[in-house]
């Protein structure tokens, strides 16, 4: 019972499904299973690595310049950036020119930095949550959310595709609308 | 071949950043409920954009691609601060209820992705109209996007009662917005097919009565 609670509370904070975080890399990953699994695993590193800065930031960052959190957001992810594009090169020099294009289409976009921001407001919210391990727990949770709704998105991703479906509606229209089914189900889960 | 010579008045009609790219689409299916929330996003989104494309034109092409991405989100972020300021003092109520898509606004795939792409390729003139029409295509569907949401999730349009009998509370919602957009979307492409035809018959009657 307590595994089918976990669920549940695990697709309803999706942030896809439920804030429609990051919709706009899967559109553009979701062109090839691979790129978008591949995308998807990248997006959870950013989002991980991501919310132990996060909570640095917001610690040493004395209140009154809360008007910088995002400048400082996007030099962190910034600094992530540079350095899995170097570290991806230096562990697979062949394999760097598919995965630098993973690296390049995770690091900036909603996904990555609406789970920073949607993390600082929950711990605004309670201050219980305002831990490095509650923000790590956070953002690689956000991540495994992306990846689990790529993988909802590949399963019927084909069909969607397919010339069955009208041809204004083919591809990205009928994927937003199969989102919203699914996003229905999971808030009625809530 | 069915290449089609680009247009400056693409961003809104022929290449529309929401409807054609899904580009930008997390506020219009959150945030895009209300048209008070809507103006809200229209004129922040419409400043950062502009600023930090303005902005970004300025960098040196030569630098790695990496380098140019991180500096596009820099600047945005820094733009981002002053429009922020502003749009507290305009819209106070409706900058709380947008929440955490307001810093998103500043990483939109405009700026970090079509920039790039698109247009630093250009001259600055043209890229400065482009953009434009690119930026009143996205206030365009986000308007009309909040227009209809508004009207039928709650039976209101700018807070204040319309006569509506049937309300569909679900519209309000995400996955409200989800579905609304993705039925846009297809409405956006049948009629530009449609737009494309005509011209392509137009063009060829022309040719031939040379």
């Amino acid at each position: 019972m307590y595994l089918v609670n976990d669920i549940i509370a695990f697709l309803a904070a999706n942030l896809i499904l439920s804030q429609a975080l990051g919709t706009s890399t899967l559109f553009v990953a979701a062109d090839s299973k691979r790129k978008l699994v591949g995308t998807a695993c990248c997006i959870t590193i950013f989002t991980t690595c991501g919310s132990i800065g996060a909570f640095m930031i917001r610690k040493l960052l004395p209140s009154e310049y809360a008007d910088l959190t995002l400048l400082l957001y996007i030099l962190m992810i910034g600094v992530l950036y540079v350095g899995f594009l170097t570290a991806a090169y230096f562990i697979n020099q062949e394999r760097f020119v598919n995965i630098r294009k993973y690296i390049h289409l995770s690091a900036f976009n909603c996904a990555v930095i609406g789970t920073l921001f949607t993390m600082d407001q929950k711990a605004a919210n309670n201050p219980a949550l305002f831990t490095m391990k509650e923000y790590v727990r956070f953002g690689f949770k956000a991540g495994i959310g992306f990846i689990t709704a790529a993988l909802i998105l590949t399963a019927a991703f084909r069909k969607l595709n397919s010339s069955k479906v009208p041809s204004s509606f083919r591809g990205g229209p009928a994927i937003l609308i199969y989102l919203g089914i699914i996003s229905m189900a999971v808030y009625s889960l809530k | 071949m069915n290449e089609r010579k680009t247009s400056i008045f693409d961003g809104i009609l022929g290449d529309n950043a929401v409807l054609s790219g899904l580009m930008v689409i997390s506020p219009v299916i959150i945030c895009g409920n209300t048209v008070k929330t809507a103006e809200a996003l229209i004129c922040t989104f419409s400043a950062i954009t502009f600023l930090s494309v303005l902005l970004g034109s300025f960098v040196p092409k030569k630098l790695p691609y990496t380098v140019k991405v991180i500096i596009y989100a820099l600047i945005s972020s820094i733009v981002y601060i002053p429009v922020r300021e502003a749009a507290e003092k305009f819209y106070p109520d409706s900058i709380t209820r947008i929440g955490i898509y307001f810093p998103l606004l500043a990483v939109n795939s405009l700026i970090i992705l079509q920039s790039e792409a698109k247009f630093f390729r250009m001259k600055k003139p043209r890229m400065l109209a482009s953009l434009t029409f690119y930026i009143i295509g996205f206030d365009a569907v986000m308007l009309l996007t909040a227009f209809v949401r508004e009207l039928l999730a709650y039976g209101t349009i700018r807070s204040k009662m319309a006569d509506v009998n049937t309300l569909i509370s679900g519209l309000g919602e995400p996955f409200g917005g989800f579905i609304f957009l993705g039925l846009m979307c297809g409405l956006y492409r049948k009629i530009r097919s449609i737009a494309r035809k005509e011209d392509n018959t137009r063009g060829d009657l022309n040719v031939s009565g040379k």
